[in-house]
Parts: C-alpha cells; sequence; structure tokens
C-alpha cells in the first residue's frame, strides 16, 4: 500500500496527471490484477485442501473409535474365555485385542500429521486472506485516483466547451454575493409588506412624530384622576 | 445506485426546500452535474464507481492563490476539514476541491443530503478562504 500512495503522490508532483492520464500506469494496474487474481486462486486452492485434510482427520477419528470399540469388546470376550479356562480361545482373543490397538495407534499418529497440516494451511489461509484484503486495497485507490482524474478532466473540458473559461473564484464569489445581496432584498421587502399589511408601519410613523395612542390615554386618565377635570 | 437512475430519481425530488437541477457531463466516464437551488454558484459532481459515490465541488484553482500565504491556507484547509459536515478538502490535479464519498448502497435521501451539505460547505469555504485569493 505505501508503495502504491508513494507512486502516486511521486506522479501528482511532477503534474503527469494534467490530462487525466493513469498516474500508476496500465502495466502497473495489470500487474496489481494479476497478482489480486493469483492471491484469489492460491486462497481457493488452500481452502479446497484444507477441506479435505479435515475430512480425512474427521474420518480418521472414526476409524480410531471403531479400533477402540471393537478392542475393548474383545476385552469382555477374553475374560469370559479364561473365567471358562479356555486358555488358548483366550490368547487367540487377546491377539486380536494387540492388532486392534496396534490399528488405533498407527491411526492416531497419522491423524495428529494430519492435524499438523490443517493448523499450517489454516495460517497459509488467513495469510492469503490478509493479502487479498491487502491488494483490493491498493487496487481500489489506484482506480479511484484514475477516476478521479478523469472525472475532473471531463470535467473542465466540458466547462470550457461551453464558457469561455472555467470561471474563476473571484467569479464565483462574485455571483453568491449577489444573490446573498438579492435574498437580503427580498426579505427587507417582506418585513415591510408585512408591517403594511398590519398597519405597524403607521404605529411606527405615528410614535416618530410623538403621537402616541396609548400614552395619550393614560395621560387623560392621570389627568380625570388627579383633578375630576379632565374633560376641557 | 448509477448515474442514470440519480438522474431520474434527483430530478423531481426536494430535500430540505431544496430542487436539484441534474445534467449529464458529455465523456466517457459516468459523470452528473448537480446544481442544488439556493446554492447553484458551486455545482456538485458526483461520479459513481464500484466502490463508492464521490462528489466534488471546485473551490479555486492553485494560480489564484497567493502563493506566499500557501502554507498558511493548508493549514487552515486540513484543520477545517476534521469538523465540516459530511465533506473533506482535497486537491485534484490544479483544482482545490470540497468532497464526501458515499457508500454505493446509499439511498437518494443520503445522496440528496450530501449533495446540499456540500454545495452550501462550498459557499463557505469560498468566502471564508476569499483572503488567500491573489
Amino acid at each position: 500500500m505505501r508503495t502504491v500512495l508513494k507512486k502516486i503522490l511521486t506522479a501528482m508532483r511532477g503534474g503527469v496527471n494534467e490530462l487525466g492520464e493513469a498516474v500508476v500506469d496500465g502495466q502497473g494496474n495489470r500487474i496489481l490484477e494479476q497478482e489480486l487474481r493469483d492471491s484469489e486462486h492460491e486462497l481457493k486452492q488452500a481452502k479446497q485442501e484444507l477441506a479435505s485434510l479435515m475430512a480425512e482427520a474427521a474420518s480418521l477419528a472414526r476409524q480410531i473409535r471403531t479400533e477402540q470399540d471393537s478392542a475393548a469388546k474383545r476385552e469382555d470376550d477374553a475374560r469370559k474365555a479364561i473365567a471358562a479356562g479356555q486358555e488358548d480361545l483366550a490368547r487367540e482373543v487377546a491377539e486380536r485385542i494387540v492388532g486392534h490397538e496396534r490399528r488405533a495407534s498407527e491411526l492416531t499418529q497419522t491423524r495428529e500429521l494430519l492435524q499438523q497440516r490443517i493448523v499450517g494451511l489454516k495460517e497459509r489461509v488467513q495469510k492469503a486472506e490478509k493479502q487479498l484484503a491487502d491488494y483490493r486495497r491498493e487496487l481500489q485507490v489506484v482506480k479511484t485516483n484514475e477516476r478521479v482524474l478523469r472525472t475532473t478532466a471531463q470535467i473542465d473540458t466540458n466547462i470550457n466547451s461551453q464558457q469561455s473559461s472555467l470561471s474563476t473564484a473571484k467569479e464565483t464569489l462574485e455571483r453568491i454575493r449577489e444573490r446573498q445581496a438579492r435574498e437580503e432584498d427580498r426579505q427587507t421587502a417582506s418585513a415591510t409588506l408585512e408591517k403594511e399589511l398590519t398597519g405597524a408601519d403607521l404605529d411606527e410613523k405615528l410614535k416618530a412624530a410623538g403621537i402616541d395612542g396609548e400614552q395619550d390615554a393614560v395621560n387623560d386618565v392621570l389627568a380625570r384622576l388627579k383633578g375630576g377635570n379632565a374633560n376641557p | 445506485m448509477d448515474t442514470q437512475s440519480l438522474t431520474l430519481a434527483l430530478g423531481d425530488a426536494t430535500h430540505s426546500g431544496r430542487t436539484f437541477d441534474v445534467m449529464p457531463i458529455a465523456g466517457e466516464e459516468p459523470v452528473l452535474q448537480v446544481i442544488v437551488s439556493g446554492a447553484e454558484e458551486t455545482p456538485v459532481y458526483i461520479t459513481v464507481t464500484d466502490t463508492q459515490i464521490l462528489c466534488l465541488a471546485y473551490l479555486f484553482d492553485e494560480q489564484e492563490l497567493a502563493p506566499e500565504r500557501l502554507n498558511e491556507l493548508h493549514e487552515n484547509m486540513l484543520r477545517i476539514s476534521v469538523p465540516m459536515p459530511l465533506s473533506s478538502l482535497g486537491k485534484t490535479g490544479q483544482h482545490y476541491v470540497v468532497y464526501g464519498a458515499l457508500s454505493p448502497t446509499s439511498g437518494t435521501s443520503e445522496i440528496m443530503q450530501e449533495l446540499v451539505t456540500l454545495a452550501e460547505n462550498a459557499i463557505d469555504l469560498l468566502q471564508t478562504f476569499e483572503d488567500y485569493l491573489a
């Protein structure tokens, strides 16, 4: 990942990308994609192998159990034969028991070797999965970078063909200010209209001219209370 | 979500009192230009890839900036990028951009939210960084 990011930055500083040129060239991209496919393939194989080894281990466990069960059963038989004084028969059964036990121990050894291979393979699968995730992330960065460059190149070409040139930040700011001023004017106008409709504008004018209906009424009442001579 | 279904979805939609004027940008890549009402000066461009929906708006070009204040501007841009809602600051080619990336599984409502936020952020950023223009 580090290598990819550094490559992108180096190419950017060099100004390679002005026309949306691929920064990590097509070749590099193909190599990355090939690595991704190889990793995917390896992962698939490792998983298949792991599955078959695990199936084999399960089958061995079953066989070991069968041998152990048979041995246990024959021990009963041998005891009965000894109890019945059938020494020869008991020996024959004992030989069988030895056979079962030997096979059980051989199978157990095989199974242990198999378990070791399973552990190793699981590690390989995990490693391949991590590697795969890394490659995918790298490829995503490379592809997104290329897409952004191509996209912006496309936008620029388009805008340039429509207008004489891409508008500058100053022009944009000017247009933003004009719109904001228009919005402000509209708000002031609607506030004025609102006042006119409610008569609030007239009240304000009267107040400004020192004519305040409310204040006059209060003065009248006060004068009446003081002297009873309110009405001229 | 692809650009075609986005065009259809945004054409008649409103979001927080905004409408969207959508225009495809001719070329090999699927790119849309979206003009958000009330923020017409800063069009937002959308492109959809396998892994993300990328929305971006242009702020200014390198040659428009006062070179001696470039470091200070960069520092301020990095600092403001973190708290700014849904958008980050970046540079592609000579263009300084504000952008946001969404998951390709985002719904129309998330995309509209992003578009409105991005267009408004672009205006705020332009006005904030006006002093750095040459």
